[in-house]
């Protein structure tokens, strides 16, 4: 079975390398993408000349990603999800066996106490701060680099330091399984919800614009923009629980408990 | 003009600290000795370049821009005397607990001086 696996993955390779020579060669200005094709504008004159008056928001790539793909980037946000739903369906167990007693795993002896107290502290200062931080990617990914998977990353990243400083229970007590399985299906459902919307309004499946006749005091061009950050963070949620589900998972062997 | 010459004598007593790191990371005998040359030299190595790019920023100063880079090299500057000990002293404990003995020489004579005396 390992073997079937290694032929189909170097097949699916070497196909993808072959094709790579027939690309164009980077910042080659007559590739379709930069000179446009039969003379029209290209798509990246276009992003470049037009994001702005489009949509309000400066930072190219996250329109792009955002808006002008949207399409691309929810299906990116459902292979994080299918991955993270991959991992529970291998590696999750339920019962079964008992759990062996791990006396040496958790060490309440003093020594281990302090030793605990400086990385516990540390802990306590730091992911507050770092948790601020990673709603601010989110956010503010319309005017700097960030957006939503980046955030989401930071934000997963958060809790694993406190699985990691403390036991996984802890983080488990403040991101039970229940909820991140919930947050991640939650977020796939805010972006395709903002898709579904517009379909609503008799627009096309995520052209935003007809949205401002739901959002107060905007016109199309801020409805974009507006419905980006929305999409933003329902990439957030989605990532946020599944770097935390594959984590779990895969430290502690499925059984989402300490000492193993 | 003496802005610029404070930050680069900074970057470049980071830069030292740095080669001393490193030179300490390969060249001592054994897990805590490399552990304490990492640790140490890093966290302050670190500090004083991102220092010298702080205050590097200030060089022109002609408006808020360059504070707000300021303040959030010098925020950097924070977080890494917080986390970066910190990381040491975790990987240090973890090393500890998994039983990984020290290098120590006959009569406790320093770790650097028995591992010279090996044939």
């Amino acid at each position: 079975m390992k073997w079937l696996g290694l032929i189909a993955t170097a097949f699916t390779g070497i196909l993808l390398l072959s094709a790579t020579p027939y690309f164009p060669s980077f910042g080659d200005p007559n590739s379709p993408a930069n000179a446009g094709v039969n003379g029209g504008v290209s798509v990246s004159q276009y992003y470049i000349t037009e994001t702005y008056t489009d949509t309000k928001v400066p930072n190219i790539v996250t329109a792009v990603l955002a808006d002008y793909r949207g399409y691309d980037t929810m299906f990116e946000t459902v292979v994080i999800f299918a991955a993270g739903v991959a991992i529970f369906a291998i590696l999750r167990s339920f019962g079964g066996t008992t759990i062996p007693s791990h006396p040496t795993a958790i060490d309440t002896s003093v020594e281990g106490d302090h030793q605990r107290i400086i990385i516990g502290m540390t802990c306590k200062l730091i992911i507050p701060v770092i948790q601020l931080f990673a709603l601010y990617v989110v956010a503010h990914g319309h005017h700097s680099p960030g957006g939503g998977f980046q955030g989401g990353v930071i934000l997963g990243a958060s809790f694993i330091l406190m699985a990691l400083a403390k036991e996984l229970d802890t983080a488990l007590a403040r991101f039970s399984e229940k909820r991140y399985l919930a947050l991640a299906c939650v977020g796939i459902f805010i972006y395709s919800g903002f898709g579904l919307l517009c379909v609503a309004l008799e627009r096309n499946f995520l052209d935003y614009g007809i949205l401002h006749r739901l959002m107060p005091a905007t016109d199309e061009i801020m409805a974009r923009s507006h419905s980006m950050l929305g999409v933003e963070v329902g990439v957030a949620f989605t990532v946020t629980a599944i770097m935390f589900a594959i984590y779990a998972n895969l430290s502690s062997k499925g059984r989402l408990e300490q000492g193993f | 003009m003496i802005l610029d010459i404070i930050a680069i004598l900074l970057i470049v007593a980071g830069l030292v600290f740095f080669l001393g790191a490193a030179v300490g990371l390969v060249r001592f005998p054994d897990f805590y000795s490399r552990m304490h040359a990492a640790g140490k030299g890093d966290t302050l190595s670190n500090l004083l370049v991102v220092l010298g790019f702080a205050i590097h920023e200030l060089r022109h100063f002609d408006g808020s821009a360059d504070v707000i880079v300021f303040c959030k090299l010098l925020a950097i500057c924070a977080f890494i005397m917080l986390t970066s000990p910190t990381a040491t002293h975790a990987l240090m404990d973890a090393g500890y607990e998994d039983g990984i003995e020290p290098v120590i020489g006959e009569d406790g004579e320093n770790a650097l001086a028995a591992d010279r005396k090996k044939p």
